[in-house]
């Protein structure tokens, strides 16, 4: 009975570590603006091109390398999707030429500064918590998504794989959206008919 | 007798002899040590070398693998990242336009050396937190590539490289804006006139 008793709580204690590791940080994505109809994963939804601007940081006093980070990891994301044609950063000279082009922006609206050697130490501080808004427009100003998302590492990790979280989050939310009919597709079925 | 004599005197001096050609070769291998551990800056034959550290490249440099370590040198007017004998990845350092400087600490020992203290009893893990962290210097370089793109790349140095690396990016034509230090000053004096 005894050895039970001093075992079971180191097995608990692995037990919660292992868990907090294999689970993936969950997607929590609020609406901000109205729903639009079921998520559009399938693949024939139309192709848009997209471009990053670079993240607005608000009134939040965050360094600009969580800026970098968040740019250069929703680049990355948002190519894994597939869901756009072409992913274009912020600047770059042929975007004018590009159909169908949307804009991503990205400003944050809070940030919690964590520290990941308070997190590394068996206590339940140190978390870098990271809350965007992300909206998505076309050239003409329209907003076609607009969302409030979040990115956090608690346990394992720097402080810039909140970043990456954060950016993996955008990516599924814009993922799961549907987006309205490009004009180079509504052409195409245009044609068709 | 004098044969004897004289191969013992031979037996005797070389007996003292090997250790002091022992004692040599360890003493030339501490003096190497030491030199080598005290060379913190990498810097390679070539004269044209600025500058180089041992850096890990967290993100966004074009076409190096994320938290690959590897040297960052400043060469030819150049900012280049290369991991062991893979291909060199470089940037031009008038195209930098701005470098930030930032701080960051980190827990030795990975996973295994986390697990080990949430399973070690009486707290004895926060214990071994005090000691097991090590600071580093986070480098955030903004660049543009030939077709306009804004691109940045995070790098890890070892604590004090990140000033002089960012130092000499500025002295060879970078921009630097200095926002970090100011935000530092800010903390500092709202500190002072408590």
């Amino acid at each position: 009975m005894k050895a039970n008793k001093r075992v079971s709580p180191f097995v608990i204690a692995v037990a919660i570590m292992m868990t907090a590791v294999a689970h993936p940080p969950q997607l929590s994505a609020q609406t901000a603006a109205t729903e639009l109809s079921a998520p559009g994963k399938s693949s024939h939804n139309p192709k848009w091109s997209v471009q990053v601007k670079m993240i607005d940081p608000g009134d939040v006093n965050i360094s600009a390398s969580f800026q970098i980070g968040i740019y250069e990891s929703l680049l990355n994301e948002l190519s894994k999707t597939k869901r756009f044609k072409q992913v274009l950063r912020d600047g770059e000279r042929n975007s004018s030429d590009v159909p169908d082009l949307l804009i991503l922006k990205t400003t944050i609206e809070k940030y919690t500064a964590g520290s990941e050697t308070q997190r590394a130490a068996p206590t339940v501080s140190g978390a870098t918590k990271l809350t965007v808004r992300s909206q998505l427009c076309t050239r003409d100003g329209q907003i076609l998504f607009d969302r409030t998302v979040h990115g956090k590492v608690l346990f394992m990790g720097s402080n810039f794989r909140a970043t990456h979280n954060l950016a993996r989050n955008v990516a599924k939310t814009i993922e799961q959206s549907p987006l309205p009919v490009s004009s180079m597709s509504a052409l195409g079925q245009s044609g068709q008919l | 007798m004098d044969d004897l004599d004289t191969l013992k005197g031979i037996v005797l001096e070389r007996s003292l002899l090997i250790p002091r050609s022992v004692v040599m070769v360890l003493l030339l291998l501490i003096v190497c040590t030491v030199a080598s551990s005290d060379q913190k800056a990498i810097k390679p034959s070539n004269s044209t070398v600025t500058i180089g550290f041992r850096a890990t490249h967290v993100l966004g440099f074009e076409g190096a693998k994320n938290h690959s370590t590897g040297t960052l040198s400043i060469q030819d007017r150049v900012l280049r990242f290369q991991k062991g004998s893979n291909p060199i990845r470089q940037v031009t350092i008038a195209s930098v336009q701005d470098v930030f400087l930032g701080d960051e600490s980190k827990q030795v020992g990975g996973l295994p050396m986390t697990l080990g203290k949430a399973v070690a009893p009486f707290g004895g893990g926060r214990v071994v937190s005090l000691f097991a962290h090590k600071k580093y210097d986070t480098v955030a370089v903004e660049y543009v590539a030939d077709d306009g793109g804004i691109h940045g790349a995070i790098f890890e140095l070892n604590q004090g490289q990140g000033k002089i690396l960012r130092d000499e990016l500025a002295a060879m034509g970078a921009h630097v804006s200095h926002n970090d230090e100011v935000k530092h000053n800010k903390i500092e004096v709202t500190n002072e006139s408590k």
